[in-house]
């Protein structure tokens, strides 16, 4: 980094030796390296549209493909404001964000055409409007946020704001309950919007924010015990209020997958900031201890369980709230094999819910393991860039930060990923960036856009920060 | 026009070899990426910098130039321990024998500034051809973030090729070897200069 910044300052260094202000034009590499791999992208986006139209009508209908080449203009112009607003941003954040959107929307107009839906009712048409206000809010946050240590200010502010948008869909009147997770808020019968998802933003700040101010009292003192250096009882308090919270979330939420995103993602900043194994250990004894307790006493926990344990079952299987959608998706990927059905000759339709929660199943039906490894690889690189990022980074909240937003990525991932392909139980996240899904779509490409500013920061200025 | 089964599955190859060589594409971008980058050109660039790249510390170059003959033995005196050094400065001054000093930080000399105590003690940071700002702001190259500190506190810049520190008026002061700096004064090589509750040295 700081030799690329001495190249960048070298204009400014020979204006007053020649006497006149010389403007030099740096080639922005990065910039040319992201505009091609957007190129590919977007081809490849379009591509899926056509394939799935091909596959499943046998013609190319305009419509959609038009809607998808708007979409592809908008990611160009976040493009050209990075050009102008962060030259040395990451290259390779956009481009794969802009794929795993195309890819998401390309299997949700799929599942229309199954289910011969158009217009405003299609699921593909509301997901391509969406993305169109998720990545303008994606520019807005590149635009206003011109150094990530403003949000430092914000730590209390961040985290309060987070609490009170967890505990929005529990104010009567506004909150939704769709398939018994009440996680929504609505005004009237439109407009529905899933505010834990911008809650994980919210406190991936605090938490870093949090943790730089007090990280000193976590990491320092305690006994040791088994070769790893035990918190005091005392300090015990921060990770035990949000375990509470998130246990709640369980309780009144009755949302597993939301509680154990942001306790993953505590527990991964306190270790980041603590570097100690113990908190880790500790943490995980305390989720696992409130699951179990859960499980046993919470039927809707109980239930998941069952159904993750003894999927094939047919009592499980036909029960209602059963194993059904689970089995089903299974079947889907196991139709795909290798190389899948492709794209638009599949039956993924047949599982409950294919274009949100199983949208990872009708992808592996209809692009086969090549294709779900390719989706894999793609969200792998996305987290490695951001672990990069905040691994460079020079000021600690920096790297809390973007290893904080990225981790919350990966986990969510994993989360439901690995609830659909069977290796815990399934619990109701998106998949981020593919499923259909406002509220993620947003929340995800802000996380772009922070991690984008980012690694703007890093590798400009300043070199050393004591 | 529907197309035949033939044409769906060659371009249902095609699609899944388009999306791997994206993945793979960007995992070749990654290869020659900024990050991993720097490591080639510092090489290249410390090269005429230190005599001898591999082990710059441990074998002072041979001293070509006979005024440097005197202080041979400095540079590897700071390769010892802290301790010993601080006695080597403190006896500095105690023999008259030295004319000017240790030996001067120049672009050649110094190649790299390491922070000696305070928060961030034992990390470096390369000294390049171009001036280094010191101070609290976030546009200085080296950002000190105590109370202590003004914003912008001081600055290392070059004259002929000689580090050279300058306070910027800063409120409490830059010390050179325990002294305050009032005019721009030279800096020499594996001395301490302190800012605020941060120490640093300029090192070959």
């Amino acid at each position: 980094m700081p030799r690329q910044s001495n190249q960048a300052t070298v204009p400014r260094e020979a204006a007053p030796q020649t006497g006149k202000i010389r403007r030099l034009h740096l080639p922005q590499k990065l910039r040319n390296l992201e505009l091609f791999l957007l190129t590919i992208a977007c081809g490849v986006n379009l591509g899926a549209v056509v394939l799935v139209q091909l596959g499943a009508l046998g013609l190319i209908d305009t419509t959609l493909v038009l809607l998808g080449a708007s979409l592809s203009g908008l990611v160009f112009a976040l493009h050209f404001v990075l050009r102008f607003v962060a030259r040395e941003a990451d290259p390779f954040l956009l481009p794969i964000a802009t794929l795993l959107n195309g890819l998401g929307i390309a299997m949700i107009y799929r599942i229309d055409i199954a289910n011969n839906e158009s217009g405003w009712a299609s699921a593909a048409v509301r997901q391509t409007v969406w993305s169109g206000m998720a990545i303008a809010c994606a520019i807005a946050v590149i635009l206003i946020i011109r150094n990530h240590r403003v949000l430092f200010r914000y730590t209390y502010v961040a985290g309060f704001v987070g609490v009170a948008l967890l505990l929005l869909p529990l104010v009567p009147g506004l909150g939704r309950e769709v398939s018994g997770a009440r996680v929504w808020i609505g005004i009237g019968d439109f407009a529905t919007f899933q505010p834990g998802e911008i809650a994980k933003i919210a406190l991936a700040v605090f938490f870093a924010g949090y943790l730089v101010r007090n990280r000193d009292s976590l990491s320092m003192v305690g006994k040791k015990f088994l070769g790893m250096r035990f918190p005091r009882l005392r300090d015990l308090g921060p990770i035990l209020v949000v375990w509470a919270l998130s246990m709640s979330v369980i309780i009144f939420q009755r949302d597993l997958g939301t509680a154990l995103l942001y306790f993953g993602l505590f527990l991964v900043m306190l270790y980041l900031a603590t570097a100690r194994l113990s908190w880790v250990l500790l943490g995980m004894a305390l989720f696992l201890g409130g699951a179990l307790i859960a499980s046993q006493t919470l039927e809707y926990v109980n239930g998941r369980f069952t159904n993750w344990l003894d999927a094939l079952n047919p009592v499980v299987y036909d029960a209602a709230g059963g194993s059904y959608q689970l089995v089903q998706g299974l079947f889907g990927l196991a139709k795909g094999g290798l190389i899948g059905t492709g794209l638009g000759q599949g039956r993924p339709e047949l599982t409950p819910v294919p274009q949100s929660d199983y949208i990872i199943a009708s992808l592996g039906e209809e692009l086969g393991l090549a294709g779900i490894f390719a989706i894999l690889a793609l969200y792998l690189l996305l987290v490695a860039r951001g672990f990069r990022i905040g691994f460079a980074g020079q000021d600690d909240f920096g790297k809390l930060l973007g290893v904080g937003l990225s981790f919350v990525i990966a986990l969510q991932c994993f989360i439901v990923i690995g609830g659909v392909t069977r290796v815990i139980p399934l619990t109701g996240l998106t998949t981020p960036f593919l499923a259909a899904g406002g509220s993620s779509l947003v929340a995800n490409w802000i996380i772009v856009a922070l991690l984008l500013r980012l690694s703007d920061t890093v590798r400009n200025q300043p070199r050393l920060v004591v | 026009m529907n197309p035949s089964e033939l044409t769906l599955l060659v371009l249902r190859l095609a699609f899944l070899l388009v999306l791997w060589l994206f993945i793979f594409g960007i995992v070749y971008a990654l290869r020659s990426d900024l990050f991993g980058h720097r490591v080639r050109k510092l090489a290249t660039d410390a090269t005429p910098a230190a005599a001898a790249p591999g082990a710059p510390f441990a074998t002072p170059p041979p001293a070509p130039v006979p005024a440097a003959a005197p202080f041979a033995q400095a540079p590897s005196a700071s390769a010892s321990a802290p301790t010993e050094q601080f006695s080597r400065q403190s006896a500095a001054p105690a023999a008259p024998a030295a004319p000017a000093g240790p030996e001067k930080a120049t672009t050649q000399t110094a190649t790299r500034l390491v922070i000696t105590s305070g928060p961030k003690s034992g990390t470096e940071f390369p000294l390049g051809s171009e001036p280094v700002t010191i101070g609290r702001s976030s546009d200085s190259s080296l950002v000190i973030r105590d109370d202590y500190t003004s914003t912008h506190h001081a600055r290392l810049m070059l004259w002929h090729d000689d580090w050279m520190l300058q306070d910027l008026d800063s409120t409490n002061g830059t010390f050179l070897n325990g002294k305050r700096v009032t005019v721009p004064t030279s800096v020499p090589l594996n001395t301490t200069v302190k800012i605020g509750a941060t120490s640093f040295e300029l090192r070959r």
